[in-house]
């Protein structure tokens, strides 16, 4: 039995995004009023503001934390074209008394010409690396190669995937036999068959990212897409937001001996496809075990899928 | 408004009233009301509002469009535009002694008789109303009227005036002399005031948008355009106006007047109806003409600077209030989102837009999810059976009640994690006894004397799996380990204790099943060294079962045995399962245990 209780949000326009850190107890939220809250869960469960500021000059699209190894840190991205990182600092005693701490900009990243759609750290065993995506169909991979110095961080990989590009994720899978791998979906509007859903893999060889899989079968815009937690599956569980929910898996095929370190070629399959929400889905997410999946759509509803 | 289709209007400071004008005025207030039985009169309107009718006003026939006073008005003070250009001042509050008074049954008539097609009144001088009117070539079709105008005596040459409203007792008390005449010799299809400028007038023409300004009436900022209907400010971006012509939505930036920023994709069918959300930024909801469903724009951005060239982003989608066909909307003024519909045949139906839904698993397994500016937590309560709940959170709460870390009484942890899973409770039994038997078979180390060969634990599958002619050393050295339903269990082991077991001699299996609750256990032998084995009952208070031990004890090896013979023939009428394996298995064949099976 599901019981949902409402939290004074404050912001002054809408939420566009929900986040929370990798324990539980800290969430992010974004909005269309520019500002980034950082909320704390107290001992009885309540949830208190704890920071609040303004971060962009545009709607802020969506806010994401890192790794607790690196520190308190989130990336954020928005609408004026830009992406940005920023680290918790120990305020001052008069801010901890108060409930209050700070936050400071550690770097922005402006390479994109476009509104930047999706933003998403890396999993911890790639060290401290974030993907973003545009609406010019580029994804842009950047790593801080100094894990104390958070102010550093190279353009490593852009991605160019031809179609606007709304959302990312990362395979969350640490096992050595899978390599980084991120799938990429498109809202490009415009009629065609193109797929929607592209897989990009990280071929140790070449020390590129290439084109792995493209999922043929999803031609709607896409609006959100997510790799499901893995905690010792050998194939991927992928879930995808777009005219109704999808869940597909990819089984990776054992490589043959000539294309070893070529791309991995993987065998998909689509478990299952709801159309309960009627109308555009806009949301899925997995919870930390990979065993429920939650989807938002049009209709209003939030519904759970096991 | 058009032909006979209602249109539907919200009070602009009674957040719960609303009128819709067809061919008389009637005023309804909304009460929220969950509950499913209706007072007498009531409408439903959605799931927890219903509108009770106030009031009606036909004192205005004809009526072609509707504007409310937009002061605060206990009175409902309505501006109505006749098919005849006049505009009369009309209400629909029934208090005598009200302060508007003097302005009900007021009455504007152009010099011209024409269809009056729009009204706007002022929002910040609230005694300027604005009139669009028809094309006459000799009269101006855009007429500012002040409310406040004294009367002018109706003059008998304008024989041509037909009075078309009743209830008018005092002859002639009409206003003919407007404040301003604008636009000559053309018609005007939509008016909008600029809330920037209380002097702005923005005018759809027949072929241009034109801004008036009423400090310079000479001068006029026009713009060719085919998309007249409809104009509408965007309360949130002054500077943003929308206007449509057939099924094509301009979206216009007045800073950077020459052309639309953007076109909305054309609709098959023309609009109706374009409306600004008031309650939220950049959201334009479009009705076309024969339709169910409305499509929402959502422009969420800041508005682009001038000479910026990037698209800006539009999120189109569609919703559907009601079954039926859709004659007119209005947004609530002040409710999020909120919406008023009403069919042609005067259906009205209360519906809310949703926002977009993002939403985040917590990894202590609670859902968070925002709408709006809303933010919601979702968790799962109640006492739903532990199987019922997601392997996430079972794991959570074992986590928290440090199962798994019971290293005294293993068999403990079962209980930590609930006690409901019957499984789960096997398995920490089955460990605890290969942990007690490790630890007795040390204790007892000293009086072994077979061989001292590694014990391997197995469960009653392997052994049966495997080949039966297995080395009898290595099953010696073997542990099955068998549980059964209410875990009373016994241990099977090699080189038995006396404690246990009554025969010593032999070496043995053997396992214990135990049957229901009645606690009755029982012992099922394996005899794979055709040994006579032992039977153990416990706590049976069944006679029966002292007769089988009985017949149990009668058991001899030879094959060609009276026993044999009788067991097997009365074993088919034991109605115990457990008995009736047990003397299959004592009474078959060495080698085939089939009837076992």
């Amino acid at each position: 039995m599901f019981v949902a209780r409402s939290i004074a949000a404050d912001h002054r326009d809408l939420i566009h995004d929900v986040s929370f850190d990798f324990h539980g107890r800290r969430m992010a939220t974004c909005s269309s009023d520019q500002s980034v809250k950082v909320w704390d869960k107290s001992e009885n469960g309540d949830w208190h503001c704890t920071a609040s500021w303004k971060t962009h000059s545009g709607s802020v699209w969506r806010v994401t934390w890192a790794h607790p190894e690196f520190g308190q840190v989130l990336a954020s991205c928005s609408f004026d074209r830009t992406a940005a990182v920023w680290e918790e600092i120990v305020g001052e005693s008069n801010d901890k008394l108060r409930g209050q701490s700070h936050w400071v900009k550690r770097t922005t990243l402006v390479d994109s010409r476009t509104s930047v759609t999706d933003v998403k750290f890396a999993p911890k065993h790639m060290g401290l690396m974030l993907a973003t995506c545009s609406a010019d169909g580029v994804v842009r991979i950047y790593e801080a190669p100094d894990v104390m110095n958070l102010s550093q961080w190279s353009l490593q990989h852009e991605i160019s995937c031809k179609l606007s590009c709304s959302c990312i994720s990362w395979n969350p899978s640490s096992s050595r036999a899978h390599s980084p791998m991120i799938a990429v979906g498109s809202d490009d509007n415009s009629p065609n068959i193109l797929a929607k859903v592209q897989i990009y893999e990280y071929n140790e060889n070449t020390r590129k990212y290439a084109k792995a899989e493209a999922l043929m079968t999803v031609t709607d815009p896409v609006h959100d897409i997510a790799f499901a937690p893995n905690l010792g599956r050998s194939f991927h569980i992928l879930a995808v937001a777009t005219k109704d929910v999808r869940i597909f898996t990819l089984k990776p095929l054992r490589k043959e001996l000539t294309s070893s370190g070529g791309l991995t070629k993987f065998e998909i399959h689509i478990v299952a496809q709801f159309d309960n929400h009627n109308s555009q889905v806009w949301r899925v997410s997995w919870n930390i075990t990979g065993t429920v999946l939650a989807s938002s759509g049009d209709d209003g509803c939030v519904r759970l899928w096991k | 408004m058009s032909g006979s289709k209602p249109d539907i209007l919200w009070a602009p400071h009674h957040v719960d009233r609303f009128v819709v004008c067809d061919s008389e005025l009637s005023l309804y207030h909304i009460d929220s009301a969950v509950s499913s039985e209706l007072k007498a009169g009531s409408l439903r309107l959605s799931e927890e509002t219903t509108a009770t009718l106030l009031s009606i006003n036909s004192d205005t026939p004809y009526m072609k469009c509707v504007a409310w006073y937009p002061k605060y008005d206990p009175e409902c003070l309505l501006a109505v535009g006749q098919a005849n250009g006049r505009v009369v001042l009309t209400s629909l509050g029934q208090d005598h002694n009200s302060k508007s008074k003097d302005l009900i049954g007021k009455e504007f008539v152009p010099k011209h008789a024409r269809q009056c097609n729009t009204l706007a009144w002022n929002p910040l001088d609230s005694n300027w109303l604005a009139a669009g009117l028809d094309k006459h070539r000799a009269d101006f079709s855009v007429l500012i009227w002040d409310i406040s105008s004294k009367y002018a005596p109706e003059t008998a040459v304008a024989t041509e005036k037909v009075r078309l409203s009743a209830g008018d007792a005092e002859a002639g008390l009409v206003v003919t002399k407007p404040l301003y005449e604008l636009g000559q010799n053309d018609a005007c299809l939509s008016l909008c005031w600029l809330p920037r400028d209380q002097k702005l007038l923005l005018a759809g023409m027949h072929r241009n948008l034109a801004i008036f300004d009423l400090r310079n009436t000479s001068q006029k900022i026009f713009v060719n355009t085919k998309a007249v209907q409809g104009v509408t400010v965007d309360p949130y971006f002054h500077d943003r106006v929308a206007s449509f012509y057939e099924g094509q939505v301009a979206i216009w930036d007045l800073r950077k007047f020459e052309k639309p920023v953007l076109t909305l994709t054309e609709q098959p069918k023309p609009l109706t109806k374009v409306a600004w959300c008031p309650t939220r930024t950049g959201l334009l909801a479009t009705l076309t003409r024969d339709s169910n469903i409305i499509r929402l724009y959502d422009m969420q951005h800041t508005p682009t600077p001038i000479g910026d060239e990037t698209e800006p982003t539009i999120i189109e989608r569609s919703v559907q209030p009601c079954e039926n066909y859709i004659a007119s909307f209005a947004w609530h003024p002040t409710s999020q989102n909120r919406m008023v519909v009403v069919t042609p045949n005067r259906t009205m139906s209360d519906f809310t837009v949703f926002e977009r839904i993002s939403l985040a698993w917590s990894p202590v397994t609670s859902l968070m999810w925002a709408c709006g500016r809303h933010l919601y937590e979702c968790t799962e309560e109640g006492k739903a059976s532990s199987l019922e709940k997601d392997i996430a959170t079972k794991m959570r709460l074992r986590a928290l009640s440090r199962y798994g870390l019971d290293t005294e009484q293993v068999w403990r942890n079962h209980l930590l994690a609930g006690n409901e899973d019957p499984q789960l409770k096997s398995l920490w039994y089955t460990l605890h006894y290969i942990l007690y038997f490790i630890q007795y078979t040390e204790d007892m180390d000293q009086k072994l004397t077979g061989n001292k060969g590694p014990l391997v634990y197995a469960g009653i599958k392997s052994i049966v799996k495997s080949s039966l002619g297995k080395n009898v050393a290595t099953l010696l050295s073997t542990v099955v380990v068998c549980l059964q339903n209410n875990a009373l269990m016994g241990l099977v082991f090699s080189n038995c204790s006396k404690r246990l077991f009554k025969n010593t001699k032999t070496k043995y299996f053997c396992l214990c099943f135990n049957v229901k609750l009645a606690v009755i256990s029982r012992v099922f032998i394996f005899n794979l060294n055709n040994l006579v084995s032992l039977i153990d009952f416990h706590e049976s208070g069944d006679l029966n079962l002292n007769v089988v031990a009985m017949a149990l004890s009668g058991y001899t090896d030879e094959k060609n045995s009276l026993w044999r013979e009788m067991c097997s023939t009365l074993r088919l009428q034991l109605n115990n399962p457990y008995l009736c394996a047990m003397f299959a298995f004592l009474t078959s064949e060495s080698g085939s245990y089939d009837g076992v099976l």
